[in-house]
């Protein structure tokens, strides 16, 4: 590999599970902190003996009160401790695995080496790659299967991760409690390029969610520059259609991502590239140096005019 | 210390399984509770539905358990007190070994009556098999 | 007190100089290391034990590399150090050395170095078995790490996942990591049945089990820990490679396999595992806090009662590695509460320890220093333990950084530490010389603060976000910096343990012998001569106290003049006392075999057997394992069971004790029985596969597939059974003499065992049930396979009873051999009995 990978640069605060913009999220971050106060304040209690133990007054001390240390510190504070805890946890588990109330919004998310099929059930047409829209303040819920591998479906922002298990069909309700953008990333090790499987969260306003569905279901645009439509011809006189479908086109390979949308999205090859035209020259012609291991293999022989034709078009697909 | 006593504390009377059988206690009711859960929410319901059968059932378990553990733990503590004032646990002495063995398996039962009872508090949350 | 003790106590008067001159020559000639080449097949536990520390800890050193090169490639997001590939591999040997090539090995070895030591035994009563298992960790070890070097190592995660490892990952790497693994695991639970008999039956007399070092407790938990946890990864082990190399299709859901069947089997072994390394280490600390704290451990009974409780817990909590399956609530709860009570015999065990150091007067120094970092590091990994033991708050933190950091808090606090400090502590027994305290002080600051810095920030890594087993990041994802950190912490933590690697190395020629029992220690080891004597103890004293250095007087006196057990070796064999399990009064004179090269022989073959699968030179590799089957059997002929010239011997004090004892009274007896628990376990693992299949299927035997019929089954199961009824007969009528009865009885039992097992294997063959098509056929022919393969060595043994037999090797009154394989026997019938039932019984009642 030559040089270092321009890798897409995230957001702090994105993808992390200490800055909640979901129900889930925020219940288990405020769990996080009651646990980690508990924590300091036992650390210092017991390393805080220890110390005074061996340093401040290595004095023999009577054996009596010493097994009153074991019984009270080691055996009874620890058990209504972990009681406490254990009831705080079990009280909060119900609500965390339960599935969405009837008639919410469900997203069926497919893993895949190393990328994410998105599809809304309800808008049929409707089929993305590595970007999840949802609005805001409602509870959604995702059925995670994999095509593959075991992979894990994680939006750290959102709430608690669920693994896709080949064979299975497994549940995961998120509520988003602020609008925004995310990232989710694969949590399961899953193969050689199991680092560059990440995905796009938006959440929006309903209304907004609503517009963006719709304009999700229609086909590709028809290409308007010259350059574009050059593009839309490369694109099918090299047979990306064979795995890769543009609505409205004869391309309608099922294999790779559906790029009907591809324009519209926030980055290129599950996370690993900002959208842009340049990007996309480098995701066609160095592919498996963008991306190890990857299935689509690296179109280097496409000249440079063409490229550039080619990733005119694709951005073009908004 | 009389004879006698040390007659009643034969080593045949005695062994190291005695130390075992309240945890074995408590892993027969951890599995037979996973079993119950896992099986009835597999083959018998969808997951939708209840979980009351299976948690009738962890609490039949657990009962049985904590009885079995008790009595466990109080034959320990009856060895542990034989002639509490006559030696130390630690004395080289048949009746030493006795009430160390008596009292490790009074704190073995204690332990595992608490982790039963933490095992048997999830039916109090669960009542679905989601 | 003496007067209460049903032992004798020691002899009043010593023998003579003279006398104690002789008796330690001939002792010494026992006892004598073979020197030039032939040093390498030594058996005794003095030298098996520092060859294997050695070895475990070089692992160590080659895991750690492993493990800088991952913080290199993490320092700064978008690293191309490593490839994607090369970082897989690594990251996949570090774990996997790091556990299987290290930390359960450097309990093992250490204590066959040190347990009868601690016991005053002479050496453990099944010195080859430890040499063999050595050789097979050494072989094993070098092969699977060798594929590094080769770019052909497993890059499937220390877990080993199917799908991923299945169809996924062509190649051999997997195949490395699941036969060469596993040939270790055997290794592993070999050394485990030599250690628990050792602390159950090779005491000296008057260690009642409440007088036992606490070391021993723990050796005695752990080993029986790894009895039921290694077996099921064994089964795993071998499903998954039965898939990998025969395509039967376990973990293959689109014939009717499951990937979370695997998930399963390995947690059930992955789980008690972080116990079985966590707990020997504890055990140091029970040995390191006393002597320096100058006072008997506080609480005794309760470190007994954390150790047993945790092992028995350890087993109630492998889901919690599966909380994100997507399994039921009710199951997710139900492993987070047992998760959660395994705290409390933690929290016990420290507090022990704490209230030890405040109940005595604390000497400062290099070990106790390490120890107090063990206690400090460790109680964080097990505040964070509990953390993601709360399944809601484990949602988020599974598989980040968060565990990385949790794990490291626990392995390095819990395990790493204290074995640094049992290293500074026990270097003494082992060379005789101290290591430099100085040294000592540096590495312990290097480590814990390197250790600090490289592991602390991670727990914000995760959770801001960064997964597990990643090859690199994006740039201002919010963890650069912290990544940054953690890279110069590893290397910080490097240079401490270059220090301690250092400080052993290092020459001492002119660095005077330390004085005997340099630390003023109370256990039994430390009557060790420094430098040590071959013979592992002078005479085998007679115990009285927890701490006898401190409470016995004269008690090093009496042991080095021979007033004890054992002081001489008349005959020139290497004896041992055995003793009861519970108040350790003498049982036997154990003579124990001397050096060989066979046991090297036989892990050499055995690896090949392993080395040749993963290349699938099939026809090598049954080569290889026949000649392995050849070395173990002269090994046993040779080596075992041996008829001694006389019953019984005076062992000293006025005491007799028989020296050929078969049955329950015999160590071979408890190996073999300890050995068939570990077998059962795995394949009650596979009954367990069974199981798992009916309850993910509508119907199981789904359809088309028939069943394998009712009829050639239970045919075998009746053969089978009568030839286990013919074993029994044949023992019996051994010990009445009547020569001709055995052999009859031996040979109808071979006979009916050739038919039965015939007959078992004809069941899924008739209804033609093919493994390939789905994994209905292939639980069926896996249990098949495993009980055909345990009446094959059935046979085998019942064969080699007849040989004994016939040679004049086994008689009415020396019928161990016998006695063992009727052990063997009731097993294999409960095997037997449980296949039927599973596979006919089962589907008629379901």
């Amino acid at each position: 590999m030559g040089g270092v990978l321009l890798m897409l640069g995230g957001c702090a605060g994105e993808q992390s599970a200490l800055d909640p913009a979901g129900r889930g999220a925020e219940q288990i971050a405020a769990l996080f902190w009651w646990m980690l106060g508990g924590a300091v304040v036992i650390w210092c209690i017991v390393v805080g003996l220890a110390i005074y133990a061996i340093r401040i007054a290595p004095g023999p001390h009577d054996d009596r009160q010493m097994r009153l240390w074991v019984i009270g510190g080691g055996a009874v504070i620890p058990t209504l401790v972990l009681t406490v805890l254990l009831i705080y946890g079990l009280s909060m588990l119900p609500g965390l695995v339960r599935a969405a109330p009837e008639g919410s919004l469900q997203v069926d998310v497919v893993g895949l080496q190393w990328w994410w099929q998105v599809r809304y059930p309800a808008s049929e047409s409707v089929k993305l790659a590595n970007e999840i829209r949802i609005p805001v303040g409602e509870p959604v819920q995702f059925n995670l299967t994999s095509a593959d591998v075991i992979h894990s479906f994680w939006i750290p922002a959102l709430g608690g991760k669920v693994d896709m298990v080949p064979g299975r069909e497994t549940r995961l309700t998120l509520e988003p409690t602020r609008t925004g953008r995310f990232r989710g990333v694969c949590a399961e090790y899953c193969g050689a390029s199991h680092a560059l499987m990440a995905f796009d969260v938006v959440v929006m306003e309903r209304a907004a969610f609503d517009e963006w569905l719709a304009a999700q279901q229609e086909p590709a645009k028809e290409p308007q520059g010259p350059l574009e439509v050059r593009g839309r011809e490369v694109f099918l006189r090299r047979g990306c259609g064979a795995c890769h479908a543009v609505r409205g086109t004869r391309a309608d390979g099922v294999v790779g991502p559906d790029l009907t949308h591809v324009g519209s999205r926030a980055s290129l090859g599950a996370g690993t590239l900002e959208n842009s035209p340049d990007a996309f020259r480098k995701w066609i012609a160095h592919t498996s140096r963008t991306k190890p291991a990857v299935r689509m293999p690296d179109f280097d022989m496409i000249p440079e005019a063409d490229l550039r034709a080619l990733a005119a078009y694709l951005e073009s697909l908004q | 210390m009389s004879p006698t006593s040390e007659q009643r504390l034969p080593e045949r009377e005695e062994s190291l399984w005695m130390l075992t059988v309240s945890p074995t206690i408590w892993a027969g009711h951890f599995l037979a509770s996973y079993v119950t859960a896992a099986v009835w929410c597999a083959k018998v319901q969808d997951s939708s539905s209840s979980l009351w059968p299976a948690r009738i059932a962890i609490a039949i378990y657990t009962v049985t358990a904590l009885i079995g553990i008790v009595v466990t733990g109080w034959i320990g503590l009856q060895r542990a007190r034989v002639e509490p004032d006559a030696v130390q646990d630690f004395q080289d002495t048949p009746l030493g070994r006795h009430r160390f063995l008596g009292f490790a398996t009074l704190l073995l039962s204690v332990l595992s009556g608490v982790a039963t009872l933490f095992v048997a508090a999830v039916i109090l949350f669960m009542e679905t098999c989601e | 007190m003496s007067a209460r003790n049903d032992n004798p106590t020691r002899d009043d008067a010593a023998p003579s100089p003279e006398r104690q001159r002789e008796q330690e020559e001939r002792l010494l000639a026992a006892w004598k290391t073979p020197t030039g080449l032939r040093y390498w097949s030594a058996v005794n536990n003095s030298e098996v034990g520092m060859w294997y520390t050695a070895a475990s800890c070089l692992f160590f050193l080659f895991g750690g590399i492993l493990a800088l090169l991952m913080r290199v490639q993490l320092a700064v997001p978008g690293n191309d150090f490593l490839t994607a590939d090369r970082y897989n591999q690594i990251f996949t040997m570090h774990g996997s050395v790091m556990m299987f090539l290290f930390a359960v090995p450097i309990f093992e070895a250490f204590s066959i170095m040190v347990l009868p030591e601690m016991l005053g035994a002479r050496d453990l009563p099944f010195p080859r078995l430890s040499a063999y298992g050595f050789y097979s960790f050494v072989i094993g070890g070098i092969f699977v790490c060798g594929s590094v070097f080769f770019d052909a190592a497993p890059k499937g995660g220390w877990f080993m996942y199917p799908p991923l490892t299945t169809s996924y990952q062509p190649g051999i790497g997997a195949d490395i990591w699941l036969l060469g693994l596993s040939f270790i695991e055997v290794a592993s639970i070999a050394a485990a049945v030599e250690l628990i008999v050792g602390v159950l039956k090779c005491r000296p007399p008057g260690m009642r089990i409440h007088l036992i070092p606490l070391y021993s407790w723990y050796i005695l938990v752990v080993a029986g820990m790894i009895l039921f946890a290694f077996p099921p990864l064994i089964a795993g082990d071998i499903l998954l490679e039965m898939e990998r190399a025969f395509d039967w299709p376990f973990f293959d859901p689109s014939r009717g396999g499951d990937p979370v069947l695997w998930q399963h089997l390995f947690w059930i072994f992955g789980h008690p595992e972080v116990y079985i390394v966590f707990l020997p280490s504890v055990a140091l600390m029970a040995m390191i806090v006393p002597t320096f704290a100058r006072t008997p451990i506080v609480g005794y009974s309760w470190v007994v009662l954390a150790a047993v409780g945790t092992g028995f817990l350890s087993f109630g909590l492998w889901v919690h590695h599966m909380f994100t399956v997507g399994l039921p609530g009710v199951t997710i709860g139900l492993f987070s509460a047992a998760s959660q009570a395994v705290a409390i015999p933690t929290g016990v065990q420290l507090f022990c320890f704490l209230a030890t150091l405040l109940a005595g007067r604390v000497i400062n120094s290099v070990p106790i220093m390490f120890t107090f970092a063990g206690l400090a590091t460790f109680i964080i990994g097990g505040l964070t333990g509990v953390m993601v033991a709360v399944a809601p708050f484990d949602f988020q933190a599974h598989d980040t950084y968060f565990v990385v950091g949790h794990l490291h808090y626990v392995l390095v606090g819990g395990t790493i530490f204290p074995i640094v400090a049992g290293a500074y502590y026990y270097f003494p027994l082992i060379t005789g010389k101290k290591l430099s305290d100085r040294l000592g002080r540096i590495a312990f600051w290097l480590l814990l603060i390197g250790f600090n810095i490289t592991f602390l920030p991670m727990h914000w890594t995760g959770l801001t976000g960064m997964p597990r087993r990643v090859f690199t990041y994006p740039a201002n994802a919010g963890y650069d910096l912290l990544n940054m950190v953690s890279t110069v912490g590893a290397f910080l933590l490097a240079a401490g343990f270059v220090v301690v690697v250092w400080d052993i190395v290092r020459p001492k020629g002119n660095q005077p012998y330390s004085e005997r029992n340099p630390w003023n220690a109370g256990t039994l080891e430390w009557l060790a001569e420094m430098p040590d004597r071959p013979w592992g103890i002078r005479s085998i004293p007679i115990i009285e106290s927890r701490y006898p250095l401190w409470d016995q007087s004269d008690f090093a006196r009496d042991v080095d003049e021979g007033r004890f057990y054992l002081p001489d070796a008349e005959e020139g064999l290497r004896e041992t006392l055995v003793t009861s399990v519970i108040d350790a009064r003498p049982m036997q004179c154990l003579r124990v075999p001397g050096p060989t090269f066979l046991t090297f022989w036989s892990a050499a073959f055995t690896g090949g057997m392993f080395i040749f699968a993963t290349y699938h030179w099939w026809w090598p590799a049954i080569l290889s394992g026949l000649a392995a089957l050849a070395t173990i059997l002269r090994w046993l002929w040779t080596g075992t069971a041996w008829i001694p010239e006389k019953d019984e011997k005076d062992v000293g004090l006025g005491v007799t004790l028989p020296i050929y004892v078969s049955g329950p009274q015999a160590v071979g007896w408890w190996a073999m029985f300890i050995t068939m628990l570990a077998d059962m376990t795995a394949f009650i693992a596979l009954v367990f596969g069974y199981f798992f299949y009916w309850t993910i299927h509508e119907d199981f035997p789904p359809e088309p597939y028939p069943g394998p019929g009712a009829l050639w089954p239970s045919c075998g199961a009746v053969l089978l059974m009568s030839a286990w009824g013919l074993t029994v007969f044949a023992k019996r009528w051994n010990r009445d003499d009547r020569a001709g009865a055995f052999y009859a009885a031996a040979t109808s039992a071979v006979v009916a065992c050739l038919a039965g097992g015939a007959a078992l294997v004809q069941g899924p063959l008739a209804a033609g049930l093919d493994p390939t098509t789905h994994v209905y056929p292939a639980i069926v022919w896996v249990l098949i396979g495993w009980t055909a393969l345990h009446v094959a060595l059935g046979i085998l043994m019942l064969l080699y009873c007849m040989a004994r037999r016939f040679a004049g090797k086994m008689t009415a009154r020396h019928d161990a051999d016998i006695t063992n394989v009727t052990l063997y026997w009731h097993f294999l019938a409960l095997t037997v009995v449980i296949t039927v039932g599973v596979i006919v019984g089962f589907p008629l009642v379901a």
